[in-house]
């Protein structure tokens, strides 16, 4: 399978819940995390073979917002929506008062916003993927205003 | 059948006698009387609880004002998660009425999401309807109703109109003549003693071999410790709408008449009280 050339860059890791900083996917292997207390969950039921810690996510940009340079991001399991979205503005270098808002779209080929639902922002993207990622990964699109029906 | 019907009645009238009292350090020109309401078990507590903030504003000056908000027993309660759920979760084991204590300082940023305005419970409301008719029918059902069937949707729940949402709701609990139920089932499972908000995956309401999945074989499958030991005494029970549903229950069938308003089935798991 072909690769996109990533970069293996190393994020902070944000000090609000949610936990470790986001990942770059690079083809190796990834050196192995630093434990961190926030980003584990004790007493989760995982069925046994679901030992993924961390999933794909891509995230593409809807509208007038500014695209990410990176767009596919190796995240953990337990990082909310909120989480993301925080991630998201640093990265792209929004003020705190500017909103943004993600949506996941149900059919992959299509990006139309009005068949797409929000999910709450304290939603985990782990869950998330379960229900809606496909090709091993999890498409969210991101926006700067509430163009949602 | 009519039978069923009556049972989307009984969930929909649902009511928790409920106790507010202002929290003892709120700032008040005078005493303030706790207030009693029914609440409905379908509803959020952001969009019925005006009469409240209205009681308690009256004992208070306007700068000692802000968000309200409302904890039971230490425990902040997320007011976008349905009022039943919240109490089965968390108070059904304790006598009625239901003790909740209200703030209008401190807001806890790190338990609670902000409620602006009905604004913000209806899109809230609105796109938990969507993911799970995501689920049920790859959105195929909410995507060819009109922007009006959708306000419907979220009159009816607002207004406490069980016909006027009904109309709207049972084209979502529909499924196609040659299918045998949904696609998948929309539920999440909560648990007090886990770290996880609460459990949701893919999950059909009929296996390979055409046998109804039931609540059991759901609970087995994605959360064994609500249903262990599977010989002798149980250790949790398993509610929803304030009732123990047999594990035997048909899954497609608790999805169509057991569901709150937003579609999805919210599934508390606790542990048993013992005598």
């Amino acid at each position: 399978m072909a690769e996109e050339p990533e970069s293996v860059l190393q994020l902070p890791s944000t000090a609000a819940a949610g936990g470790e900083g986001l990942t770059d996917v690079s083809p190796e292997t990834a050196t192995p995390e630093p434990p961190s207390s926030a980003a584990v969950s004790p007493g989760t039921e995982e069925p046994s073979g679901d030992t993924k810690k961390k999933i794909d996510i891509l995230l593409k940009a809807v509208g007038d917002t500014p695209i990410m340079k990176t767009k596919k991001w190796a995240v953990e399991r337990t990082r909310t929506i909120q989480g993301l979205i925080d991630f998201i503005k640093k990265f792209l270098k929004l003020v705190a008062s500017e909103q943004l808002c993600c949506f996941c779209p149900i059919l992959l080929k299509f990006i139309y916003v009005n068949q797409s639902f929000a999910p709450s922002p304290d939603q985990e993207v782990g869950t998330l993927y379960e229900c809606f990622g496909s090709d091993g990964k999890l498409v969210l699109h991101y926006c700067k205003s509430q163009a949602w029906g | 059948m009519t039978d069923d019907k009556d049972v989307l009645r009984d969930v929909w009238f649902g009511r928790i006698p409920t106790c507010f009292t202002l929290y003892q350090d709120e700032i008040t020109e005078r005493e303030a009387e706790p207030y009693y309401l029914l609440l409905p078990r379908v509803s959020y507590l952001t969009l019925v609880t005006d009469k409240v903030k209205k009681h308690f504003q009256k004992v208070m000056r306007q700068e000692d004002i802000s968000e309200i908000w409302f904890e039971y027993e230490g425990t902040p309660l997320k007011w976008h998660y349905p009022i039943g759920l919240l109490f089965d979760l968390l108070a059904s084991s304790s006598a009625l009425p239901w003790n909740i204590t209200v703030h209008f300082k401190s807001f806890p940023e790190k338990d609670l999401l902000h409620c602006p305005s009905k604004d913000a419970i209806e899109a809230h409301f609105m796109s938990c309807v969507k993911e799970a008719d995501a689920l049920k029918h790859k959105s195929q059902v909410i995507n060819e109703m009109q922007k009006k069937d959708h306000k419907q949707l979220w009159m009816g729940l607002q207004n406490d109109r069980f016909d006027q949402f009904w109309a709207i709701n049972r084209k979502l609990m529909e499924y196609p003549a040659e299918e045998n139920g949904f696609r998948y089932i929309p539920f999440r499972i909560y648990q007090t003693t886990t770290e996880r908000p609460f459990i949701q995956k893919l999950f059909r309401p009929v296996a390979a071999d055409g046998q109804p999945h039931t609540l059991g074989d759901l609970l087995k499958e994605v959360c064994p410790s609500a249903i262990a030991p599977e010989d002798g005494e149980r250790r949790n029970q398993v509610m929803i709408h304030g009732i123990e549903p047999m594990l035997e229950t048909p899954l497609q069938w608790l999805s169509e008449h057991l569901s709150y308003p937003d579609n999805f089935l919210h599934i508390s798991i606790i542990p048993k009280q013992t005598e």
